[in-house]
């Protein structure tokens, strides 16, 4: 669960990184007539996505999301900004709880 | 009768044709033809001479998959959580709330007064635990 939760924590936020590179380096430099940017930050978006997908489809499954949910966790990976957000707002909806009920994580026995 | 009914279970699937579940069903479909449209369409700028394309050819089918393997695996979990098994995850993640932490307890009679007191402690956090439900909802940009 843990390791779960921190796979899909650092793909989201390299994914996040490197999208609101693209889109506020690299699109505006290919306006600007240098594409170059947006070319190789495109493409290395496109391999994170496709691992950032993977990595929250397990743990949307682990923290059993339900479908509209986990449909919006795995877009957040493509609208800029939203994976930050849309990870803040998963941490504390569902993991934090999550993890509060795991045996691992309770401090007290009963 | 030593056999357990097939016909018992057999509506377990109907969830799959309610108006919810179609809509998921529409979705994917429809995503994952226009996934399959936007690799062709990549697959011809590619052609073309947008040497660029070439990722998007092989990323757009591969996503298309993504969709159908993540579809699948959806319904199979729910067909698990249905059947009583739950997901072949550890059951650990079954209780949104620690053991103890609920509502009903506030509920029990306190016979003395100790049991007052915890009563009173308990509806105490039954009454924050009401009012933090809301928080980490969906609520937009902020």
């Amino acid at each position: 669960m843990h390791a779960a939760v921190l796979r899909y924590r650092v793909m989201a936020y390299i994914t996040g990184v490197v999208l609101i590179v693209l889109c506020f380096v690299g699109i505006p430099l290919q306006i600007a007539g240098h594409p170059a940017v947006a070319n190789i930050v495109g493409v290395v978006h496109g391999i994170l996505y496709i691992i950032y997908l993977a990595v929250a489809y397990l743990l949307a499954r682990r923290l059993r999301l339900p479908t509209g949910p986990t449909v919006l966790v795995l877009l957040a990976g493509t609208i800029p900004v939203l994976t930050f957000v849309v990870e803040r707002w998963l941490t504390r909806r569902y993991i934090n709880p999550a993890l509060a009920a795991a045996p691992s994580a309770q401090p007290v026995s009963r | 009768m030593e056999t357990p009914a097939p016909a018992e279970s057999a509506p377990t699937w109907r969830f799959l044709i309610k108006p919810r579940w179609l809509g998921w069903h529409a979705l994917v479909v429809v995503a994952f033809c226009g996934m399959l449209w936007l690799g062709d369409w990549q697959f011809r700028r590619a052609m073309a001479g947008n040497g660029l394309s070439w990722a998007y050819t092989f990323e757009w089918p591969l996503f298309a998959v993504f969709a159908v393997v993540f579809w699948a695996k959806t319904i199979r979990d729910e067909f698990r959580i249905r059947r009583g098994g739950g997901a072949d995850t550890p059951a650990a993640e079954e209780t949104p709330l620690p053991a103890g932490l609920g509502i009903r307890q506030a509920e029990q009679p306190g016979g003395d007064a100790e049991d007052e007191e915890l009563a009173r402690y308990n509806a105490y956090l039954a009454r924050l635990n009401e009012e933090v439900k809301g928080h980490g909802k969906w609520r937009g940009f902020r």
